[in-house]
């Protein structure tokens, strides 16, 4: 799985850090996200998804 | 931040024991005594990281755990716990080999196990989590 997560943030203008406190987890989290060494629960994705106002599957890529 | 506390105590408590240790024993400093205290102090020397890591998070006001803090501390404890089972054979093995004392291979056991999870944790966060 691949992810959008830096492409979106640059987007918004957000920092690692102000994703991280918007979704409520550590910034640790969204560097490990971003460097794809880390799968996120259904839940955080959702939020993530929900805080760049798309679908999961826009920021989240499963590769078949 | 209790918890943060609790593992500067933890830690320090260790330390003091080392110290203690060191001051009221007649070593030999052989390979075996330095490597426990080396041991010693590395994890020691965690625990401190980790207590200031949690520190941190404290300050910058984000959660001291998360999913992914929780997921690379279960990872690495069940690992850490397989090899470990191949620890205590070993010392199965070398306590028929070798004049150790009990207490000692126990101790060597406990000291092993702390070191294993320890390099678990960190292999666990160098290669990371895809649980895909």
């Amino acid at each position: 799985m691949t992810n959008r997560i830096r492409e979106f943030r640059a987007r918004f203008d957000m920092t690692q850090d102000d994703l991280a406190r918007k979704v409520g987890v550590r910034r640790e989290t969204i560097v490990f996200l971003e460097k794809g060494k880390y799968n996120p629960s259904l839940k955080l994705a959702y939020d993530i998804a929900k805080e760049f106002k798309v679908q999961i599957e826009e920021v989240f890529i499963f590769d078949e | 931040m209790k918890k943060t506390i609790v593992i500067f105590v933890v830690a320090g408590l260790v330390l003091v024991s080392f110290i203690l240790w060191i001051l009221n024993t007649s070593m030999s400093w052989d390979l075996r005594e330095i490597l426990m205290i080396l041991a010693g102090l590395i994890l020691a020397g965690f625990a401190v990281y980790f207590g200031f890591k949690r520190a941190k998070s404290f300050a910058r006001k984000e959660p001291a755990e998360d999913e992914l803090s929780k997921m690379i501390m279960t990872r690495a404890s069940s690992f850490s716990y397989y090899i470990s089972i191949y620890l205590w054979l070993f010392i199965m093995y070398i306590s028929d080999k070798t004049k150790w004392e009990t207490h000692t291979l126990i101790g060597t056991g406990i000291l092993g196990m702390a070191v294993i999870f320890l390099f678990s944790w960190l292999g666990v966060r160098f290669f990371g989590l895809k649980n895909d």
